[in-house]
């Protein structure tokens, strides 16, 4: 059976469409999944950060947790505040990061708050917010005491 | 739905007349026996295509510095999705790209396209050529690994042959006085911007002339209706095409090209080929020597461009049936001949693989690497560092250096290196950091690990063993032929004890008896 004439020319423009329809899908598809970023993988773990027999009973203490981030084919530092203070027979570990847009809050002893230089957030000893725009308290992390080194260990 | 759709084309169009562009563009009438060899042009097209896409994708990820460049394409392969898929793609598609603008210029020259009055256009295909070498020199370099890098020196050293400016031209490429940092960027530029820039301009100009004088047909024009390029020829287009896509996907599925080793300027024994498609121009270098390599470099391949440019003016028939234009064939099919068997003769040609031997001393290197204190107090998995990936490691040589003699030692001459007492430990460690980027070491038991790690810091230092070791004592390569463990023991712990005038040392109140036993029996299975 033969096409006719007309029936030949709309199945080839059908045919050129589709197959040039494929070939640009499968390229968006492949740069798609290239360019899309990877997830960050990297899972929590326990640091050292200060000494039980250094912390104050009166104020809470910032440590510096540096950590290892993988940045692309970079290898980068990444170094993280956290307020450790007692919380009645245990300990306490909060970021020191604002919840509202990522300043990093301080202690201010005068006060007895967290303050947050930016937009004015306060939070109270527990993080909770007392004043300012924050939306969420301070984010509280797992905290431990090493039996052994008798320093609080953080997750993060 | 449709009804609005159409609604929404109608005003499209009756702004932006993009129908009447459409149908101009598309339904071009071919002359009647227009077929398959007329795709070769579209087939080049989409390779172009694929091309830019691919490179977008890549240049996300790739960073044009000399500590980065290798790493980040090293992160491509291995760490991005579809990574090595798009690498291969890019790398495959280049060659395609090649083999497509090849095949257009020989069917182009048997069908006498280039004649009056296509003339412009075939000078303009011809630059277009030019760019596509062009892209696949600068974009050679762009991994800077070292088949990247030699390839490169070897080819801004044959642009140095350039007579009378020679020198600035070579400059010009390096942006510098060596090979490096301004090199890189120079040719990324040329590669991501410049190229482009060109390629799109002259692709614009090449299909605008098409358009204007027609395609040129088959040699002898056959009757029949004229057919409108879309859809009858678009078929044929789109069916080599996509072929050919499916082949690349195929090629690509199987891997990235393999990284070599990061570039380093210091290494003297690496043998650099250029990429397939200069291997005949490679192979021709090597026929003419000392003074004469400027005839390989620039005169042959400069008197067949000029043959191809003025090849509309040389070719003076009026007919582009191929039986009036028997010489000027002639001269092309022998130059076509010339290049296919230069680049077959090349492709032979290739350097005899050196067997995948380490020295003792990358074994001892690799040991320390592994599992010494020196280096494993802080790369380990729970230490200050992550654990040596040579493989990732990109700093340059004398960070390395430096770091490896003191280890506290981040920024090369910021404070005096302090006198090493270990130099033989810290040259293995170098010498595996380099050998470790492109092979695993071998698998050692035990007793090995420990005998390589003192044979290197002892026995290295005066005799031979493989390819490394100094020349003072006799080459140990063999030893276990002639001496037995026993014996080779007994001259460790003191020589003069088995020949009365040797000059070795003794090392019995130098090392443990153990530490000597471990020497002995290594050194006794070398035979």
């Amino acid at each position: 059976m033969r096409f006719a004439i007309h029936d030949r020319r709309s199945f080839l423009a059908r045919a050129v469409t589709g197959g040039l329809a494929l070939v640009s899908a499968g390229l968006a598809a492949l740069v798609g999944i290239a360019a899309a970023p990877r997830p960050h993988t990297a899972g929590r773990r326990w640091h050292r950060t200060v000494s039980l027999f250094d912390l104050p009973p009166e104020r809470p203490l910032a440590a510096v947790i540096a950590d290892r981030q993988a940045d692309g084919w970079y290898e980068t530092r990444k170094q993280s505040v956290v307020f450790i203070d007692r919380e009645g027979s245990g300990y306490r570990a909060l970021s020191a990061t604002c919840s509202h847009l990522g300043c990093r809050v301080r202690w201010d002893a005068t006060s007895e708050l967290y303050l947050c230089p930016c937009h004015g957030g306060a939070y109270d000893r527990n993080g909770r917010v007392v004043a300012g725009p924050p939306p969420r308290p301070l984010q509280r992390l797992a905290a431990r005491v090493n039996p052994q080194t008798s320093e609080i260990e953080v997750e993060l | 739905m449709n009804r609005r759709l159409a609604s929404i084309a109608a005003w499209l169009d009756d702004r932006t007349g993009w129908r009447t562009l459409r149908r101009h563009l598309l339904e071009e009438p071919l002359p009647a026996g227009t077929g398959w060899w007329f795709t070769l042009g579209s087939l080049l097209l989409f390779g172009l295509g694929i091309q830019v896409v691919t490179g977008i994708a890549l240049a996300l990820y790739y960073a044009p510095t000399p500590d980065h460049a290798w790493d980040s394409v090293r992160y491509v392969t291995t760490d991005v999705r579809a990574g090595a898929f798009l690498r291969g793609l890019h790398h495959w598609a280049a060659s395609l790209v090649v083999i497509a603008a090849a095949l257009h210029l020989v069917r182009v020259v048997f069908f006498g396209s280039y004649q009056k009055p296509r003339e412009m256009n075939w000078l303009i295909g011809l630059a277009l050529l030019a760019v596509i070498l062009a892209f696949g020199l600068t974009g050679y370099l762009l991994p800077w690994d070292q088949r990247a890098y030699w390839a490169t020196v070897v080819t801004i050293n044959i642009a140095r042959l350039t007579p009378a400016m020679g020198d600035a031209v070579a400059w010009l490429m390096k942006g510098g006085t060596e090979v490096g940092a301004l090199t890189l960027t120079r040719w990324y530029a040329a590669h991501v911007v410049v190229l482009p820039v060109l390629l799109a301009g002259l692709v614009a100009a090449h299909l605008y002339l098409l358009r204007r004088h027609g395609i040129s047909g088959p040699v002898r024009a056959r009757l029949g209706p004229a057919k409108s390029f879309f859809p009858y020829q678009a078929a044929r287009d789109v069916t080599v095409s996509v072929g050919s896509g499916v082949l690349l996907a195929i090629l690509a599925w199987r891997g990235a090209p393999a990284l070599d080793a990061p570039a380093d300027p210091t290494s003297s024994d690496y043998v650099p080929r250029p990429e397939w498609y200069f291997l005949g121009l490679f192979q021709l270098l090597k026929y003419f020597p000392g003074r004469w390599e400027v005839v390989g470099a620039l005169i042959v391949p400069g008197l067949a461009a000029a043959f191809l440019a003025l090849l509309p003016w040389i070719d003076r028939s009026r007919s582009r049936d191929p039986r009036t234009r028997r010489i000027v064939l002639g001269i092309f099919t022998a130059g076509l001949a010339g290049v296919v068997t230069l680049t077959t003769l090349g492709a032979m040609d290739r350097p005899r693989r050196q067997p995948d031997v380490w020295t003792v001393q990358e074994e001892a290197g690799a040991i320390l690497i592994a599992s010494s204190d020196r280096c494993t107090r802080c790369h380990r998995a729970d230490g200050m560092t992550a654990p040596v990936d040579p493989r990732r490691v990109s700093r340059p040589q004398d960070w390395l250096a430096a770091h490896i003699v003191d280890p506290e030692v981040i920024g090369p001459g910021v404070r005096d290196v302090p006198v090493s007492s270990n130099d033989a430990e810290n040259n293995a460690i170098r010498a595996a950091l380099g050998r470790m980027r492109v092979a695993d070491p071998p698998p050692l038991d035990e007793a090995s690990r420990k005998a390589i790690v003192l044979v290197n810091r002892y026995c290295l230092t005066c005799h031979v063993i493989g390819s490394v070791g100094g020349t003072d004592g006799p080459d140990l390569t063999h030893v276990g032929e002639k001496l037995d463990p026993g014996l080779i023991e007994r001259r460790i712990i003191n020589p003069a004890d088995v020949q009365i005038d040797a000059d070795m040392p003794a090392f019995g109140d130098k090392l443990t008896p153990e530490e000597i036993h471990s020497i002995a029996m290594w050194l006794g299975t070398r035979r």
